[in-house]
Parts: structure tokens; C-alpha cells; sequence
């Protein structure tokens, strides 16, 4: 277990040391907050019970635990191409220990970006939380993190290099965003959208932080949808899931040395 | 008799229906410096991951520091340290930190971590850029911060894969009088592999691959005496047909 609290304070150094990272992952989400807040917010107009600012806040938070630890645990594929990777498999663990220690990582580098944020953006808005809302949004976004972080090391094992990653943006991450109700709510999709969010970790995620923080509109229809414990189930076992199929797929070292090998012959 | 530190029977790998490595029949004894000599392609570097555990063999097997290598890596990789062709340390973090993360890899305590770390760090020459990033070092001193990290946990068995490919001339003598000193101290086998000849000279034994087979295997001197030939070099062209590189190219 030493092996696994090694690689989370590695991954937490790093995302500190990169102070671009750190600044950038804590405003993003005020950027949509003013311009994406303010164009829904036109058409939300008049007729809500809701700011639409307020109802935006469980979702920004979503959006930036899937962002922090989904990034962190792609980061795998930058191990990979710089060696780091390498130090991890040649060292005496199991491959599910490496996968294990990164997701947890991605998950500690997550959750701090969405409690900073939290800090900033609740009072902006005006949203002050229960002492059990503030317990429940922590273990929304904790679960959260835990998902998207074994969901980001079987991509990252998965992948080459990192020039799949605009593929990841584009047919993963904003997806899995715009499917997660973190900007307007899913059940007015049709059908098919409405099956595809309930695949979707970042949906449960952010239902339960509506759950948490938006408790008080629930009659309204602007709350949680989904029972809390199936909220929970379902993240938990996407990243029981995730951690399962990361370990075997990080031992494919295999694919790696052969592609070497023929660049050498 | 000494115990043997490496033991191969029939070891191979395929990459689909590319031959890496044929059978490879070998044995390195404990405490030894054992050359592994052979143009890029020979099927070097696959050996040393095969006998790391990092690759699954095709065929055969071997015993690493007494432990087979199919079956039980976890022991394997306990007793073996691994210097790869290229750095494995984390830029981003300072020496310190990148031996500290490597002796939490391999499950050191903290306090036996710390005074390791140390000696290794004023050992390498590394003590005052302890706390500098490792994209401030120089290619020689990343090299040898790799070579901290693989002998941190005291491996018995240390693999240097082509340990010298694009080190200056001043950086690769204080390489190998490292490596000498490290001998020196510790019986430490050390399993080197290298397509430059002069760096497989001071080597105990030497074996001389070439297209995934064993060419041939023995003490440098036996090896230039039977070719009857003043270098290892001409031993090397007599066996395997083909020129190695030139020193200084990397």
C-alpha cells in the first residue's frame, strides 16, 4: 500500500507543480458559469422557479470533478510516452496496484479542484448548503472522481500517445457533459439521449450533487431525480468496474516493445 | 559453485510473426559482469524485458535470482533493478522526490528510504541538485539519477540496457567508474547490454547476439583469441557478418 500512497502524492505534486493546470481547471468553471450561465439563463427566462445560475452549480461542480480526474488519469498515457510508466511496471506491485494508485490519485486531484471551486462558487450564486448537503455534495464528488478516474486509466491504457486525446474530448468528455444534466435536465431528451445518460457516470454524479445542493426545489423538478443509493451503486461500480479491466489492460506492455522493436529492425 | 544470478532455457518471443528472439540458452552467474552484445534488433532489449517480467516469453523460460519468471514476477522484480535505454524519471519532480517515489514503489520504509536516498544522492554526485527539477540535469547526471533508482532497494541482479546512448565521452567514463565502484562494494551482477564493443572489454563473460540467436558466449580474451584477432570487434564481424556501430555515434 505504500506503492499506492507513493503514486497519489506523485500525482498530487504534479498537479500542484503545474500551476497553469491548477489555475486553469479552477476558472473554467466560471467561464460557463458567465457565458454559458448567462445564454440558458436568457432562455430559462421568466418562466422558472429557479435562478438558473443556482440550478447550474451542482453541475459546474460535476463538470469540474470529471474534468480534474478524468485529465489526471489520462495523464497514464504521458507516464507512458515519458517513461514514468515504465518505473511503475518494473517495480515489485501488481499492474491493478498501479491502476489502483492512479485512480486514486486522479480522484485526491479531482476532488481538490471541485472543493476550491465549491469555496467560490456556492457563495457567488448564493447557494448555502446543509450541514448533510455539504456531507452528501463531499460524497458525490469523492464517488465521482473514483468513477471518471478508473474511467480515464482503461482509456489511458488503452490508448498510444496522446494524440487520441482530441478523440476523447470530443466523442467522451462532452458527451458525457452535455448527457449529464449539468446544464439543463435529462429527461426532456428523447429516448435514445435519455438511455445513453443513464450509461453515463457524470449523470449520476451529478444528480447526486442536486440531491445535495438543490434539495430545496425538488417539488419543483429542478433536484435530485434518481434515489440517492442508486446514485451511489452506480458510480461505485463504475469505478469497481473500471479498476477491474485497468490492471490486465496496463500489462499490455507487450503492444508497446513490439512497436519498438520494429522501429529498430 | 556459485549459484547462477540469470538462467534461460529456450527462452524466445514472437511479435506476431516476427522472430525477437529464437531460444536463448544462457547463464550468468552470480556476481558477474556479463556483456550482451548486438547490433539494434538483435533482440537485446527483448531479453532484458523478458527477464524483467515485462514481457511474457512465447517459449522456454528462466529463473531470475532463483524465481521463474512465469510465475512469480513479484519475486523477480524484488531482486532485479532496471536502468532503461530511456530516462524513467518523472521531469516534473526533483531527484529527491522521483528516489522517494521509486522507494515507495518498491515498499521501503520511510526512515530506511531517507538514509538510502541520501547516501545514494552524494554517492552519484547528486547531493547538491537534490532539490532541482530533473529537466535541469544534464543527460550524464539523468543517467545517473537512473542508476540511483535502480539500486535504491539493493537488487541483486542489475540490467543496464544500453546505459551510455547519448552520453558525452566525460559523462560515460564517470558512468562506468560508477558501475566499477558499485561492483566493487556490493557483488552486484550486472547484466549490460550494448551494440558499442569497447564497453563489453572489462565485461567478465560476453555473449554476442545476433538476429535473435546466440552467436557466441565467453570471456572477451577467449573470444578474440579463438577468431584470432586483436579486438572484439573483428569477433563480432567473423560472427555475425555484420559491422556494429561507431563509437560516438548514438
Amino acid at each position: 500500500m505504500r506503492a499506492v500512497y507513493g503514486i497519489v502524492v506523485r500525482e498530487f505534486v504534479r498537479f500542484l507543480r503545474q500551476r497553469g493546470r491548477a489555475l486553469s481547471s479552477v476558472a473554467r468553471p466560471f467561464v460557463w458559469l458567465i457565458f454559458a450561465g448567462a445564454g440558458f439563463a436568457a432562455v430559462f427566462a421568466g418562466r422558472s422557479e429557479i435562478d438558473y445560475r443556482v440550478y447550474m452549480a451542482p453541475g459546474l461542480l460535476g463538470m469540474v470533478v470529471m474534468f480534474g480526474s478524468l485529465l489526471a488519469a489520462l495523464s497514464t498515457v504521458i507516464d507512458r510516452d515519458a517513461g514514468v510508466l515504465r518505473m511503475m511496471l518494473v517495480a515489485p506491485i501488481r499492474r491493478g496496484t498501479v491502476a489502483l494508485g492512479k485512480t486514486l490519485g486522479a480522484t485526491l486531484v479531482g476532488t481538490a479542484q471541485a472543493l476550491v471551486v465549491a469555496a467560490i462558487l456556492l457563495p457567488v450564486v448564493g447557494l448555502a448548503p446543509t450541514p448533510g448537503g455539504a456531507l452528501l455534495a463531499l460524497a458525490a464528488i469523492v464517488l465521482t472522481g473514483l468513477a471518471l478516474g478508473a474511467l480515464g486509466v482503461v482509456l489511458a491504457a488503452g490508448m498510444r500517445s496522446i494524440e487520441n486525446f482530441a478523440g476523447v474530448m470530443n466523442f467522451v468528455v462532452f458527451p458525457m457533459l452535455f448527457l449529464s444534466g449539468a446544464l439543463y435536465p435529462v429527461r426532456h431528451l428523447g429516448p435514445v439521449l435519455h438511455v445513453l445518460a443513464h450509461l453515463n457516470p457524470l449523470a449520476y454524479g451529478v444528480d447526486l450533487l442536486k440531491h445535495a445542493l438543490l434539495a430545496r426545489w425538488v417539488d419543483s423538478g429542478y433536484g435530485g431525480e434518481l434515489p440517492i443509493p442508486l446514485d451511489c451503486a452506480a458510480l461505485a461500480l463504475f469505478a469497481l468496474a473500471g479498476l477491474a479491466a485497468a490492471g490486465p489492460l496496463l500489462a499490455r506492455e507487450g503492444r508497446v516493445a513490439r512497436a519498438a522493436f520494429r522501429e529498430q529492425r | 559453485m556459485t549459484a547462477a544470478a540469470i538462467d534461460a532455457r529456450g527462452l524466445g518471443k514472437d511479435f506476431g510473426s516476427v522472430r525477437a528472439l529464437d531460444r536463448l540458452d544462457l547463464e550468468v552467474r552470480e556476481g558477474e559482469f556479463f556483456g550482451f552484445l548486438g547490433p539494434n534488433g538483435a533482440g537485446k532489449t527483448t531479453t532484458v524485458h523478458l527477464l524483467a517480467t515485462l514481457l511474457a516469453p512465447s517459449r522456454g523460460s528462466a529463473r531470475v535470482a532463483g524465481h521463474d519468471i512465469r510465475v512469480d514476477g513479484l519475486a523477480v522484480r524484488r531482486n532485479i533493478g532496471l536502468v532503461f535505454q530511456e530516462t524513467t524519471l518523472d521531469r516534473d519532480l526533483t531527484v529527491e522526490e522521483n528516489l522517494r517515489f521509486a522507494a515507495r514503489l518498491w515498499n521501503l520504509p520511510e526512515h530506511q528510504a531517507a538514509a538510502r536516498i541520501e547516501a545514494a544522492l552524494r554517492r552519484f554526485g547528486l547531493f547538491e541538485r537534490r532539490r532541482d527539477s530533473v529537466r535541469s540535469l544534464s543527460g550524464g547526471m539523468r543517467r545517473a539519477a537512473d542508476i540511483a533508482r535502480g539500486i535504491l532497494h539493493e537488487p541483486r541482479i542489475l540490467f543496464l540496457d544500453e546505459p551510455t546512448a547519448g552520453l558525452d565521452p566525460r559523462a560515460r567514463r564517470s558512468l562506468w567508474e560508477l558501475i566499477r565502484s558499485l561492483r566493487a562494494s556490493s557483488g552486484l551482477t550486472v547484466f549490460l547490454t550494448t551494440h558499442y564493443v569497447e564497453e563489453a572489454e572489462p565485461c567478465d563473460r560476453v555473449a554476442v547476439m545476433d538476429r535473435g540467436r546466440l552467436a557466441a558466449l565467453d570471456t572477451p580474451a577467449a573470444l578474440k583469441r579463438v577468431a584470432g584477432v586483436a579486438s572484439l570487434e573483428e569477433v563480432f564481424l567473423a560472427r555475425t557478418g555484420h559491422e556494429l556501430a561507431q563509437t560516438g555515434a548514438s
